[in-house]
């Protein structure tokens, strides 16, 4: 009970949040942190349940927001059933290499992912007929999508409440999860698999399945970047985004499911305060890899958790 | 089509270059360098600079030169201190050190793409059944030949050559029959590092130089070390031949599908063989 209203207290003080700033520029930049929120959870998460780092979650991100746009641009299908294929695609992707790609240490499979995510990239540009190589693709938008009014997600005001609900339900979803038998399990085989499998469990498929898991939530956040945004492009696709969703998971830190979630804002509040710097971007963020993953292990997330353990404050 | 398998052979050749250095790497300090493909570009930027004013040969010196001292610094100030942590701290101390040196090479040298002209006495062009064919990319395949020649016989016949293979096997059990394994994988780092920048250096005159040629072979070279088996020096080899042979295959007839083909074939063999082609150590 506790959990549900503490998620429907941080849902509606979001919500809100467009009302208070007024300011367009910041509430852009907040959308675009959301949605990258969405990403960085998933991939923290696989870390948190599996101890697996993945380096290609761009590849789940940019695949859902290529079916969004390459299904509503040739008219496939309906917007309704494009949005279910752009999540459950990845998803099934992810499920199939992860039994194949599972049974290996979390160093090669570290590798791996990196190298599934490349090939996508490299799919997308030179399958110039489908997908229009370097310049990109912009997707049709209906009118209506979901029964909502499509400028509804593409402004960043409204963008934001709807990514918003959209995170704050996939961190109420989760931490259910954790709380139940299943997250138990994936917790002990993360822990020690070979003991695992004495007591009697198959290990792979719930591994294969926080795999999964964690794909479909990176190929949501890319269905919203896609319908924001209108036009998808390689980039979206790239290592360098998978790199960037780690950076957050990992600088929030992943003990807390809400941790890269938190990282993904400190991210993009530190990038709009590099300001001049951006240029040297990719060495600032390279940087503050080495520092937390050295000196602050546990990411914001874990120490923020220690500082109200120490004044007294339990936490979840 | 013996023209396409003679590009093969090179890409290939270059792939193991690189992707021996990760094994060999990866056997010393159970650790995968993310960074390895910015040795390589780094390799090919140092290259270019001392190519332009004391020509190729004294490049391509300078470059290994310069890339194994940064490799023994490598294992100094990042493998050695973070030894005992999770091998996934290591692995994100050599990611976020591969972004950087991307930034450090964009910022010296520039993002314009470079050019680096092969020796003269490389330059010509020999006939083969009718078709003509670079002199110079048949040197790159006898680098790559005689580099897989020297290490197996490094490995297999020198003291500390069967040090390394134990340490691959069983680092912990090498250390305790009284092997130096700090001093051992400095070297090894070291020889791994200079290996990227031989590996950089020779590519130079093949592509044009630019702070991104890192990223795309090492995901290759990725995947020919897991394909091969991890910590495999033959596996490498092997899977870096067959690799450059697809890869080339791929894109002269599938264009548009060229990057599956390498990821296509490792799914394959790790549902087969789920530690790669070959045994670790050997």
């Amino acid at each position: 009970m506790i959990r549900i209203a503490v998620f429907l207290f941080a849902g509606v003080a979001g919500a809100l949040l467009p009302a208070l700033l007024g300011s367009p520029l910041l509430l852009t930049l907040l959308t675009q942190a959301v949605i990258n929120a969405i990403l960085a959870t998933g991939v923290g998460f696989l870390v948190r349940q599996n101890g697996l780092v993945s380096f290609g979650h761009a590849g789940f991100f940019g695949l859902g927001a290529y079916i969004v746009a390459v299904s509503t641009t040739n008219e496939w299908m309906p917007i309704g059933a494009a949005l279910l294929v752009a999540i459950l695609a990845p998803t099934l992707l992810a499920l199939l290499l992860g039994a194949a790609m599972l049974r290996l240490a979390g160093v090669a499979f570290s590798m791996l992912t990196l190298a599934v995510a490349q090939a996508f990239y490299e799919l997308a540009m030179r399958w110039r007929s489908l997908a229009n190589g370097d310049d990109g693709i912009a997707a049709q938008l209906p009118g209506r999508i979901l029964g909502l009014d499509s400028s509804l997600f593409q402004q960043a005001g409204s963008m934001f409440v709807i990514c918003w609900i959209v995170l704050m339900l996939v961190l109420f979803g989760l931490s259910v999860l954790i709380a139940i038998p299943f997250g138990t399990l994936t917790l002990a085989i993360r822990e020690n698999e070979e003991r695992a499998r004495f007591i009697g469990y198959h290990t792979i498929l719930p591994r294969a399945a926080i795999y999964a898991l964690s794909a479909a939530i990176a190929a949501l956040a890319g269905v919203l970047f896609a319908l924001y945004n209108g036009f998808v492009t390689p980039n979206v696709l790239y290592w360098g985004l998978s790199g960037e969703a780690l950076v957050m998971a990992v600088v929030g830190g992943t003990r807390a499911v809400w941790g890269p979630a938190l990282g993904a804002l400190l991210f993009f509040l530190l990038k709009n305060a590099a300001g001049d710097l951006t240029e040297h971007w990719p060495a600032i963020i390279g940087g503050t890899l080495i520092l937390v993953t050295v000196l602050l292990p546990r990411g914001a997330s874990g120490t923020i958790a220690l500082l109200m353990q120490r004044m007294g404050v339990r936490t979840a | 089509m013996l023209i396409q398998i003679l590009n093969g052979l090179v890409y290939g050749g270059l792939l193991y270059v690189l992707a021996v250095g990760l094994v060999l790497i990866f056997g010393l300090r159970r650790v995968v360098n993310f960074a390895h493909g910015s040795l390589f570009m780094v390799g090919a930027y140092v290259g270019y600079t001392v190519t332009a004013v004391a020509g190729f040969w004294a490049g391509l010196a300078a470059s290994v030169c310069v890339l194994t001292v940064i490799g023994a610094a490598l294992d100094r100030f990042v493998f050695r201190p973070l030894q005992d942590e999770d091998p996934i701290v290591t692995m994100l101390v050599t990611f976020g050190l591969l972004l950087v040196l991307e930034d450090a090479v964009r910022t010296i040298w520039g993002k314009e793409f470079l050019t680096v002209q092969p020796p003269a006495i490389l330059s010509g062009v020999v006939h083969l059944s009718g078709t003509s064919f670079p002199v110079y990319r048949l040197a790159v395949i006898g680098v790559a030949i005689l580099v897989a020649g020297g290490l197996s016989l490094w490995l297999r016949f020198s003291r500390v050559g069967l040090y390394v293979r134990a340490s691959s096997v069983d680092p912990l059990t090498t250390g305790m029959q009284g092997v130096d394994t700090d001093r051992l994988s400095a070297m090894v780092v070291a020889i791994g590092a200079g290996l990227a920048g031989l590996s950089g250096t020779i590519s130079a005159p093949l592509v044009a130089l630019s702070p991104s040629m890192g990223g795309s072979i090492l995901i290759d070279s990725f995947v020919v070390v897991v394909t091969g088996g991890l910590g495999s020096f033959t596996g490498a080899f092997v899977a870096a031949m067959i690799i450059g042979q697809l890869h080339n295959l791929g894109v002269v007839f599938v264009p548009a599908a060229a990057s599956m083909i390498p990821l296509v074939l490792m799914v394959l063999v790790l549902i087969w063989r789920p530690g790669g082609l070959v045994k670790a150590g050997a």
